[in-house]
This record gives structure tokens, C-alpha cells and sequence, in this order.
């Protein structure tokens, strides 16, 4: 794999267009985002903006957001990875290709197909609750201040699982059945499988996934746009959604403070995943 | 469950059999419920849509909402705009990319692994936060409500893991291949467009795909890169059959399925090399 006689020269050159277009595309609009909120303007706007309830209760949001859809992607996601090795399910790759569907139909399709669900009085959704006898009121998934953050964490969940079942299908195909073999030799019964072979197994890539759910969870936009536009009144508006009305309503300063809080989460997530990098290396 | 062994056949096994069998079938209805309504509503006549109680199935089936996509609406313009856009952006990240991943797997040369983690890092960056800067730059560059320019930024977003993606698949064929046809008086150009290029066709073909994919799902920088319907991909126009007060379910849905059929062709075709490539990519790291 390694040449000796190729020169540094040609390295670089050959991955020069590439890192020229990323730094033209990231490295310069996050300069001039921090210039902008570094500013006599920007300054003013994120004191006022950073103190203010209205902001905490976005940060609040997204916080809530994040979590419940990181955590029902994993459960799901890591559920139908399981069941998919199961002895019993026949064509496991064509299930597979079925359960992947969520997740290569682009976000705004997505969101469309949900609220038409979730339409409180001609969605089947609340038609189905109703003559199941779950509910006895039509719910208004999208109309209630207090459900509308969950219903469309719900969404995100519904598009993301896929991927983790994906990845983690991966990591459970790739552990030895010797491995499995020899537990049960040593007495152990299948929760002890599970606990002891499985999970240990599956850690790394559970990270690895849960950092890149994390991600799209804090950069989530299209879903709740298309849904609410982060309605009824704020009560689904998360960072990214509160940056985009600010650049709608053509308020700079606004984008650039925002965009700021956004870049130091990341920041940090980035430096989760390059520590994590630097863990699987060794 | 994981278990893969033989076990006597019981009452546990059958006990295990059905909650298999139970867990796969709540998870097939949580996937495929909301993508069935979406298909049969957009066969229902525009009468039947608003129906309380609301049923699955079209009582009458009908094509009137395909035949007003494709006829009365921006459709059929949006559709060709994303098809441009995928095309370009495929092009583009794969003369790129592959220019990169071919040195990221096969020069040594000091900064290497930085040069990864930058590109990797890239697709970290939240899209809203180059808005603004995007945006400008677009404009600036005389790129306002085109196609190349939400191609130019769509960019962003499919060099760090196409990039990624050809890295792997380079490193995954033999450096001997190269070498032995370098020994047989190939320059080293030669060695890498005979021999290497052939052998990892189909896995640059799949990343290309991926590439376009990604552009076509893509939503937040087309909603401010375009206008017009010069310009304007499918997703925007997607977002256009709901005015402030009406929507029109019937035409929504036939165009959301004129959205993703294509995307499940393409998905089921490329499969094999899709999650070979992201798996190893992720996994890797």
C-alpha cells in the first residue's frame, strides 16, 4: 500500500482542489459568522439575545429535542439490528431494504407524509387510536404547544432509526458465533449473552452512532420546517429553526450570534469524534 | 436473540418464534404505515381525501393527482432542476474526491491525517451556520437562482464523506495491482486509469450516486440559494403545493411519491456498495 518513490509533492497536489473547495465552503463562512457576531452589533445583539428567557427556552428545546430523538433512534434502530439476526426471519436482506425506507426518502417528503397523519381530524393516525380505544379525543399532534416538540422528535425518529440499525446490523454480523458458542458452554443463559458478548461488542459503533445522531439531531431543520415552521407559537423552534427566521427576516447580527452558539456545539462534538478516532486507532 | 445456534425445538422456542415474528411486525407498520398512506392517497379522487373517518385505501382510484403535477404544476421544471443540480455535484465530488481519496490512501506524505480529519470534520459543521456566508458568496460570484450555484454549495455537504467513501474503497484494492502494472511499462497516470479505475468502478459509481442522493434530498440551502422556478429543485417545489390556507393533499402526495420512487430504485440497485461504503466509512472512522 505504501509507495516509497511517490513525492510529498504529488500528495498534496492531488488533495489540493479538495481541501481548497472545503475551506472555501466551511473554514471561510464560519470566518465570517464569528466576524460579524465579534462586532459592535453582534456584541449587542448577543447580550440582549443570549439573557433572554425566549433563548433559553429554545436552548431548553433543542436540549429535549436532541435527547428524546438520539435516544428513540438508538432503541429502535438497535431492536430491529437484533431481530434482523434472528434464526427465524427469513430474507433478513430484503426486511432490511424495507426497514431502510425512512431514511433514503428525502427529509421534506418525510415531513409531508407525517402531517398529513398527524392532521387531527383527518389523519389516520388519531383514527386508528380512536377505534383502538387509546385515546377518546382527537389529538393535535402538531397544534398543541405542549405535544408538537415530541410528535416531530417522533418523525426524526422515524427517518434516523434506520441508519442505526444499519450500522449496528454491521457490528452484531461481524461478532463470532464462537464467541456466543463458548458463553454458553460457561453456563450462560440468553441475558447473559446479551450483557456479556452483545453489548460489549456492539459499544464502539453504538458511539460512533450515537455521536452522528447527535449531530443530525442539533442540525435538524428540514422536518420542522415543513411541519410548523417551529409553531404554534415558538413551541417547536429549535437553534437552527430560530437561525433561519432571523435570516428570513434578513437580521444578520441575529444569524451570526445564533450560527456562534451552534459552532461551539459542534465544536465540541467534533472533539468527541476525533478523540474517538484517535481511541479506535490504537 | 443473537443467538444463531441450534437449539431443541419447545415451548421457549416457539415462545421466542412469535415475539420475533410480533417485533418485526411492529416495526414493519411504524415504517411502512405513514409511506402507505402517502401512495394511496395520492390515487384518491380529491373528494375522498377529506373523508371523516378518514380510510386507507382509495374507494375510487384515479390519476388525476399525477396528471396535475406533471401538467399544471412546477413540477416537471423543479424535477429537471434536481436532476441538473445532482448531475453537476456528482461530477464535480468525484473528480475531487477522487482525486483526494486516491492520495489519502496511497501517498504517504506528511499531514495526511490531518488532511482527513479536516475533510471529516467538514460534514460536522451545521448547514444553517454557512448560510449567511453562503448565500453572499453565491451571489458575489454572479451564481444567484441557478443551478450551478446550489450545485457549487451542495458541495459541502458530499465531499466529506464521498471523499471518505473512494478513500476506503482505494485502500481496499491491492497496491500490487498498481506495481505490476507499473513493472510492465505503465506510468504510474496509466497504472491508476487501467488498473486501478476499472476495479473500483462500480464502488465509485455507488459514491457518485451517493453524491447526487444527497443533493437530491437536499432542502435548507436550495430554499435560499433559488428563487424562481429557473432555479428551483424538487423539494422546494414540494413545499409549494401548500399555500397559507389550502393545501392540496392529493397533488402533494402524488408528487412525494414522484420524489422517492426514483431514490428506492436507485437505493435498491446500489445496496451492496451504499452500506459497504458507509459501514466501513463510520465504523472505521
Amino acid at each position: 500500500m505504501a509507495s516509497t518513490f511517490a513525492s510529498e509533492r504529488r500528495g498534496y497536489g492531488l488533495v489540493a482542489p479538495t481541501l481548497a473547495a472545503m475551506a472555501v465552503l466551511t473554514i471561510v463562512p464560519i470566518v465570517v459568522v464569528v466576524t460579524r457576531a465579534a462586532g459592535a452589533e453582534g456584541r449587542a445583539v448577543a447580550a440582549t439575545l443570549l439573557g433572554s428567557s425566549e433563548f433559553h427556552l429554545i436552548l431548553g428545546r433543542t436540549g429535549i429535542w436532541t435527547v428524546v430523538s438520539v435516544a428513540g433512534a438508538l432503541v429502535i434502530g438497535f431492536g430491529a439490528a437484533l431481530l434482523l439476526q434472528s434464526r427465524w426471519v427469513r430474507w433478513p436482506g430484503l426486511w432490511r431494504g424495507i426497514f431502510m425506507v425512512p431514511w433514503i426518502i428525502p427529509g421534506v417528503v418525510g415531513a409531508t407524509i407525517w402531517k398529513w397523519n398527524y392532521s387531527s381530524n383527518y389523519g389516520l393516525l388519531n383514527h386508528t387510536l380512536q377505534t383502538v380505544g387509546v385515546i377518546n379525543e382527537p389529538v393535535q399532534w402538531l397544534s398543541d404547544p405542549s405535544i408538537v416538540l415530541y410528535a416531530l422528535a417522533a418523525v426524526q425518529v422515524w427517518s434516523t432509526a434506520p441508519f442505526v440499525m444499519l450500522l449496528l446490523g454491521a457490528a452484531l454480523t461481524a461478532v463470532p458465533g464462537e464467541r456466543y458458542e463458548a458463553a454458553r458452554l460457561d453456563g450462560a443463559g440468553l441475558p447473559g449473552l446479551f450483557r456479556y458478548i452483545t453489548l460489549p461488542a456492539v459499544r464502539p459503533t453504538t458511539a460512533i452512532a450515537s455521536l452522528m445522531l447527535v449531530t443530525f439531531a442539533l442540525n435538524a431543520f428540514t422536518i420542522i420546517w415543513v411541519s410548523t415552521a417551529g409553531g404554534p407559537v415558538g413551541s417547536s423552534t429549535i437553534l437552527p429553526v430560530e437561525l433561519y427566521r432571523a435570516f428570513q427576516n434578513g437580521d444578520d447580527a441575529t444569524v451570526a450570534v445564533i450560527a456562534c452558539v451552534q459552532l461551539v456545539i459542534s465544536a465540541a462534538l467534533a472533539l468527541v469524534y476525533v478523540r474517538s478516532m484517535k481511541a479506535g486507532d490504537e | 436473540m443473537a443467538a444463531t445456534a441450534q437449539r431443541p425445538a419447545g415451548a421457549r422456542s416457539i415462545g421466542a418464534r412469535l415475539g420475533v415474528w410480533f417485533g418485526l411486525a411492529v416495526i414493519a407498520v411504524w415504517t411502512l404505515a405513514p409511506i402507505a398512506v402517502m401512495v394511496f392517497t395520492s390515487f384518491k379522487p380529491s373528494g375522498e381525501i377529506f373523508t371523516v373517518p378518514p380510510t386507507l385505501l382509495p374507494r375510487e382510484w384515479t390519476l388525476a393527482n399525477y396528471l396535475s403535477v406533471f401538467t399544471t404544476s412546477s413540477m416537471p421544471q423543479a424535477l429537471r432542476n434536481s436532476v441538473v443540480v445532482g448531475l453537476l455535484v456528482a461530477l464535480l465530488t468525484l473528480t475531487l474526491g477522487t482525486s483526494a481519496g486516491y492520495a489519502l490512501a496511497r501517498i504517504r506524505f506528511r499531514g495526511a491525517r490531518s488532511v482527513s480529519l479536516f475533510i471529516l470534520l467538514g460534514q460536522m459543521v451545521p448547514l444553517t451556520v454557512l448560510l449567511l456566508a453562503l448565500f453572499r458568496m453565491i451571489n458575489a460570484i454572479g451564481f444567484s437562482d441557478t443551478v450551478v450555484g446550489v450545485a457549487l454549495a451542495h458541495l459541502v455537504i458530499t465531499l466529506p464523506l464521498v471523499t471518505w467513501m473512494i478513500r476506503n474503497q482505494i485502500a481496499a484494492i491491492p497496491y500490487e495491482l498498481e506495481e505490476a502494472a507499473m513493472i510492465d511499462g505503465c506510468s504510474r497516470v496509466d497504472a491508476v486509469l487501467y488498473a486501478v479505475l476499472p476495479v473500483a468502478g462500480p464502488g465509485l459509481a455507488a459514491a457518485g450516486m451517493f453524491a447526487f442522493l444527497q443533493s437530491w434530498h437536499e432542502f435548507v440551502l436550495a430554499s435560499v440559494l433559488t428563487r424562481s422556478d429557473r432555479s428551483r429543485t424538487a423539494p422546494i417545489a414540494l413545499t409549494e403545493f401548500a399555500t397559507e390556507f389550502d393545501v392540496d393533499w392529493g397533488a402533494t402526495m402524488a408528487a412525494s411519491v414522484v420524489l422517492t420512487v426514483p431514490l428506492v430504485i436507485a437505493f435498491v440497485a446500489l445496496q451492496r456498495y451504499l452500506v459497504n461504503g458507509l459501514t466501513g466509512g463510520a465504523v472505521k472512522g
